[in-house]
């Protein structure tokens, strides 16, 4: 056999390897074997001096061209060996994906927060501010300046937790004292009212306090929210149309308000306001108690002994206030059958919202 | 208050339909709260016209009618047809109007209406006779109602057989409505009807004896303080005979759900009811004295006097209560709140002395509320009893008795009205103007000057015109007190127009910002930074138990005194909290209780403290959280470890990161000041010199007293001092442009060294080439470090801002830093 007898038959020997190999390592020990340093084909190359020097060029020519016909099959063949590889490789990672994922626990807001923001945002977004108030009251703001003074029958509509008055004052009746839990926030109106001047566009969240056994519909500590607009030209339309768009904005578009008169004493015209119940859709079903309404917040035109009472003249100024139930929206809109749950911290409760 | 339609009905007509009733009430204010039917039989009993009479085909006696029931007219197919009625009956001619039960009803003796085929011809109902319908014993023939009986009435209705009962929220300013007659103006004005008081009827069937001792004679009335009672009326009755009411006025109270006591009381709450006067009746010849007369005496109760009220509670006084007395009985009833047992009306009684009168609202309702004794009498007194027209209520009180008690009613020397009527301070009725524009604008609706007029007029206003044309002059009635102002009028007339009907819109108000403050900010980052920690916000009473702090074994040494509730519910809500831990401790306990084994939980709210002389308390707002358990239940994929002080401590650096406050430290918490804490596992947190707080693992005694399971960690920080401390904006800081190198070193040291001692000589040793340290291992090996002794082990990064530093300068800086950290510390390098 010629040499290049031979060395045509150790190319179609290579060639063949190459396409057999099974994986980058034999791939790699052909190319060691054949091309490297102390390859066969190699060998050719450093045996050149050797070769009879007619047939140099022939044995040079047919050494180099098997040498690129090899390098490239083993490129070609590395690159289809790799995918395979990354196929393979992927197919052993595949995971059953309907496994959980690996989650941080996300911490939960409380019901009743989550609802006062929701309504913070309805009212932010059509310019009222938020104030706050304490909670531990004066008679004078909780009542007095509210126009209900002492010994006013609408007193009786709210039973209230008095607070030993540790200034040493007395009060007429044995039990009660001018510091107590306030029974609404509507105490707020005046700390505002005193503090700043029209106009007034605000709204007060906050926990308030009446003496009602704990039951399924009452909590003897709930949370309300106060609004108050005091400025020129506030009409009783404006006080509609302001709960009106609060109602939608919280309870759906197709919700329809109706306003019954009531009376409040720091309010005059006072109303209830009712929206159309969510369940039956006005038609009365058990849960409105078939009235087809649900009442969700009281309301007026702001009593002009209120604005006189903190130094706002009620001919120039007019305003509307209101007062939202947070617990009252919570069973509304999301069918909290037993109030008491709000403040047991049971986590399976909490974890729903 | 309960009100029967059928009494109601009497002085003003009332709509039929119900429903639209109850709502009309409910939209201008007088709250319907229930509605209960009384004699609810004869449902689907309706009265009828006969159409048509024509022989029925298989039979000789009987008729195929056709039945006319108005509204509920239904054929077979239900088409509004004239009902079609087989009937036996012969005593009948097309056009009578007869009485029709139809299919559903139930008759008496529990005879159901079906649908059913008399001889193959369908029968719609049945035309009833009078027995049939239990009324008596007519079985000749179907009852024949006269020509004028309307039809498709209900029969209940048309016969008035049953009455319907609502149950009324009157509210405290409409003392007016507590009565049928101020009910019966009230739906006048509702529905722009007349309505008719029967009180001049009453009050003219009234006969006097002149031949009886003049009643002025035998009662004297003073009245020591007009203001405790502008006005007292006395009337003597004599020989009536206490017995049983009337029939009817039984059933007049029944319905409101009064039960009859006799005749003459029965009176005495007909009229209160009636007109919302309160009455009371004295046994005359009880309260008289040895000249035979009765010297009613109006006057303060004397300081600690006493009287046995008509309940048999003997009731202490106090100067603040008015009672009626006489100079030698003394105390004979408490004024305008409940009489006396000694005078009382007894079945022996003959002569009887009526007290009308009107006494001080406010202090009627301080006495009921010190004495814990509320009555019909004292819920009007204490809205207010109008004193104009007292003595034609009370005129028109005894000329009922005498109707249905019989006796005879004294005439007076001095008047021809048969009264001792003092009267020393008559109320003035208010006299406003009203101005229609002024109205119109408030309410954002142009309501009509004529609906303006007529409504105030029919809720017992005189209006007239005055000078101006856009003002009227209103005089209030005096039985309407919340009638005082131009606003209360203005709430009338809304109320009746219909505040449905007035226009929506949003005030157009000018300059109008909303914002939020800088406390809601840090509220929001506070309720983010907790939920990212996977706290889950709760709420828990504000109330506490007196010595739950004692419980929780916090030292309170140093702490103000807890709020103390005057009227608690209850012992566990005896006072108001001065931590928020004992609240969130319960809930542990709750959940734990069931079943829930993870509890994380955080709270921000009020606590309150008291201090003496000082009227209010002083509310600090908190941030409280607990955690017991662990983060999750263990997953394929994770096991979380259970919760301890550095879970609690994390959270506190989340919410320092967050919050960007400066220079926090933790500082070891002295034991026997945070006594509440596992000692050990206890810290405090400042920013620079403020303390903001604690945080550490609560006391396991304390833990067990609140029937929890340990550990439980816990923090309670203060809002106000985080607020003070954390600053709103952060600087910019280059990130670094060239590399760091890192080196890692282990310093194993004494138990006693801390982290914290490791990183101050770290840091004052590292210079400002050292940019990190970062603890990743802490390692304790008894054999191979030695007892008492713990590896420490570093990440060190050492970096430049302005060059890349090269591995002599590293190398330099970093010897320095260990041999200065092992010459403080006494630590050594492990290799």
């Amino acid at each position: 056999m010629s040499v290049v007898e031979e060395i045509q038959a150790l190319r179609t020997e290579t060639m063949d390897a190459i396409a057999g190999a099974a994986d980058s390592d034999a791939l790699n020990n052909i190319r060691i074997k054949v091309v490297g340093k102390s390859g066969t084909l190699t060998a050719y190359l450093r045996s050149m001096g050797q070769i009879p020097a007619d047939q140099r060029a022939e044995v040079g020519k047919t050494v180099n061209a098997a040498r690129n016909e090899i390098e490239e099959a083993l490129e070609s063949k590395k690159a289809e060996l790799k995918t395979a590889e990354l196929e393979a490789s992927m197919e052993a990672g595949a995971v059953d994906i309907t496994l959980p994922g690996r989650v941080q626990q996300m911490g939960t807001r409380h019901l009743i927060t989550r609802i006062t923001e929701e309504v913070a945002e309805i009212f932010l977004g059509i310019g009222y501010s938020v104030a706050h108030g304490p909670e531990v009251e004066t008679d004078f703001y909780n009542f007095e300046a509210l126009n209900a003074p002492a010994d006013h029958p609408s007193r009786s509509m709210q039973d209230t937790f008095y607070v030993v008055d540790r200034s040493g004052g007395h009060r007429a009746v044995k039990g009660e004292s001018d510091v107590l839990l306030r029974t609404q926030t509507s105490g707020v109106q005046v700390h505002v009212m005193e503090e700043q001047k029209p106009p007034i566009y605000i709204i007060a969240p906050g926990k308030v306090y009446r003496r009602d056994v704990a039951d399924p519909s009452h909590l003897p500590q709930f949370n309300q929210i106060e609004g108050l607009v005091v400025d020129k030209g506030i009409t009783f339309g404006d006080l509609k149309g302001t709960l009106e768009y609060f109602c939608k904005e919280m309870f759906g578009p197709d919700r329809k308000t109706r306003f019954r008169a009531h009376y409040f004493p720091f309010t005059e015209p006072s109303a209830e306001v009712d929206v159309s119940c969510g369940i039956c859709h006005g038609e009365g079903c058990r849960f409105c108690k078939g009235t087809g309404w649900l009442e969700i917040l009281g309301c007026g035109m702001v009593d002009p002994n209120v604005l006189v009472a903190c130094g706002i003249d009620p001919e120039e100024y007019s305003g509307f206030a209101f007062g939202v139930g947070v617990e009252r929206v919570a069973c509304l809109k999301y069918n909290v059958p037993d109030l008491r749950m709000l403040l047991e911290g049971d986590m399976r409760f909490l974890r729903q919202f | 208050m309960k009100v029967s339609l059928k009494w109601l009905n009497q002085y003003v007509e009332t709509p039929s339909d119900l429903k639209e009733f109850c709502d009309r009430l409910d939209l201008t204010g007088t709250g319907v709260e229930g509605v209960e039917k009384l004699g609810a039989a004869y449902d689907k009993v309706v009265t009828g016209q006969i159409v048509s009479k024509e022989k029925h085909p298989d039979s000789d006696h009987m008729w195929v009618t056709r039945v006319n029931v108005g509204q509920q007219n239904v054929d077979e197919n239900g088409n509004p047809e004239p009902l079609q009625i087989v009937c036996g009956a012969q005593n009948f001619n097309e056009g009578d109007h007869v009485v029709v039960a139809m299919i559903g009803a139930v008759l008496p003796g529990n005879f159901k209406i079906k649908k059913s085929k008399l001889r193959g011809i369908a029968s719609m109902g049945m035309n009833c006779s009078a027995r049939e319908l239990g009324m008596g014993n007519d079985h000749e023939g179907i009852m024949i109602l006269p020509e004028d009986a309307p039809i498709g009435m209900p029969f209940a209705d048309y016969a008035q057989l049953g009455d319907t009962v609502l149950d009324l929220e009157i509210t405290p300013n409409r003392p007016d409505c507590l009565s049928m007659v101020g009910m019966a103006r009230e739906v006048g004005a509702m529905y722009g009807k007349d309505y008719a008081s029967p009180l001049k009827a009453m009050v003219e069937k009234l006969e006097l004896d002149s031949s009886a001792t003049p009643v002025d004679e035998e009662v004297k009335i003073t009245i020591e303080d007009p203001t405790r009672c502008p006005r007292y009326t006395a009337r003597v009755i004599k020989g009536v005979k206490i017995g049983p009411s009337p029939d009817w006025m039984v059933e007049r109270l029944a319905a409101i759900g009064q039960r009859s006591i006799n005749n003459i009381v029965d009176v005495t709450n007909y009229i209160l009811f009636l007109f919302g006067q309160p009455l009371h009746a004295f046994d005359l010849n009880k309260i008289k004295n040895d000249e035979g007369v009765a010297h009613i005496v109006v006057r303060a109760a004397q300081e600690g006097e006493t009287l046995t009220t008509l309940d048999g509670e003997e009731r202490t006084l106090t100067s603040d209560m008015t009672v009626i007395s006489t100079p030698e009985a003394g105390a004979i009833a408490l004024a305008g709140v409940m009489g006396g047992l000694d005078s009382e009306v007894t079945e022996e009684t003959t002569d009887i002395l009526i007290e009308a009168a009107t006494f001080e609202a406010g202090r009627t309702s301080r006495t009921s509320r010190n004495l814990g004794l509320i009555s019909e009498s004292s819920m009007r007194y204490e809205r207010g009893v109008d004193d104009h027209d007292i003595d034609a209520r009370s005129a028109a009180a005894v000329a009922l008795m005498v109707e249905v008690a019989g006796g005879t009613v004294s005439a007076a020397s001095s008047n021809d009205a048969g009264i001792v009527d003092e009267y020393p301070l008559p109320t003035a009725a208010p006299d406003l103007q009203f101005r229609i524009p002024r109205f119109c604008g408030m309410m954002g609706a142009d309501i009509p000057r004529d609906f303006i007029v007529d409504s105030l007029t029919r809720l017992g206003c005189q209006v007239s015109e005055t000078d101006d044309a856009d003002v009227l002059r209103v005089v209030s009635p005096t039985y309407r007190p919340d009638l005082e102002r131009e606003i209360d009028l203005y709430e009338e007339v809304l109320r009746l127009y219909g505040m449905d009907r007035i226009e929506s819109t949003l005030p157009g108000g000018r300059g109008r910002i909303g914002t939020r403050s800088a406390l809601e900010h840090l509220r929001d980052k506070i309720n983010a930074t907790m939920q990212s920690c996977g706290l889950n916000e709760t709420m828990t009473y504000s109330f506490a138990e007196t010595d739950e702090l004692e419980k929780l074994r916090m030292n309170t040494e140093d702490m103000a005194d807890a709020v103390e509730l005057i009227n608690p519910m209850n012992a566990e809500q005896a006072v108001m909290r001065r931590s928020i831990i004992p609240g969130l401790l319960r809930s542990v306990a709750y959940n734990q209780s069931h079943g829930v084994a993870n509890i994380q939980l955080y709270e921000l709210g009020n606590v309150f403290f008291a201090h003496e002389g000082k009227q209010k308390p002083k509310e600090k707002e908190k941030l409280a959280g607990v955690m017991a358990g662990a983060m999750t239940a263990p997953a394929w994929n994770n096991a979380p470890a259970g919760f301890d002080f550095f879970d609690g401590k994390g959270v506190i650096e989340s919410l320092v990161r967050e919050l960007a406050l400066p220079k926090v430290r933790f500082k070891v918490a002295d034991p026997a000041q945070y006594s509440h804490l596992q000692p050990g596992r206890a810290a405090e947190v400042y920013s620079g010199g403020s303390l903001l707080g604690w945080v550490g693992e609560i006391h396991p005694l304390a833990v067990n007293a609140y029937d929890a399971e340990a550990p439980v960690v816990a923090f309670e920080l203060d809002v106000e001092v985080l607020g003070k401390a954390c600053r709103p904006a952060r600087d910019y800081v280059d990130v670094p442009t060239y590399p760091a190198v890192s080196i890692d070193v282990a310093f194993v040291v004494d138990e006693e060294v801390t982290h914290e001692m490791l990183m101050q000589r770290m840091q004052s040793a590292g210079g400002k080439l050292l940019e990190s340290a970062h603890l990743f291992d802490v390692y304790r090996d008894e054999e191979r470090l030695g007892a008492g002794k713990k590896s420490m082990a570093y990440a060190l990064s050492y970096r430049a801002a302005d060059r890349t530093l090269t591995s002599e300068e590293v190398d330099k800086q970093h010897e320095r830093l260990v041999k200065k950290v092992c010459a403080a510390t006494g630590a050594e390098i492990r290799g």
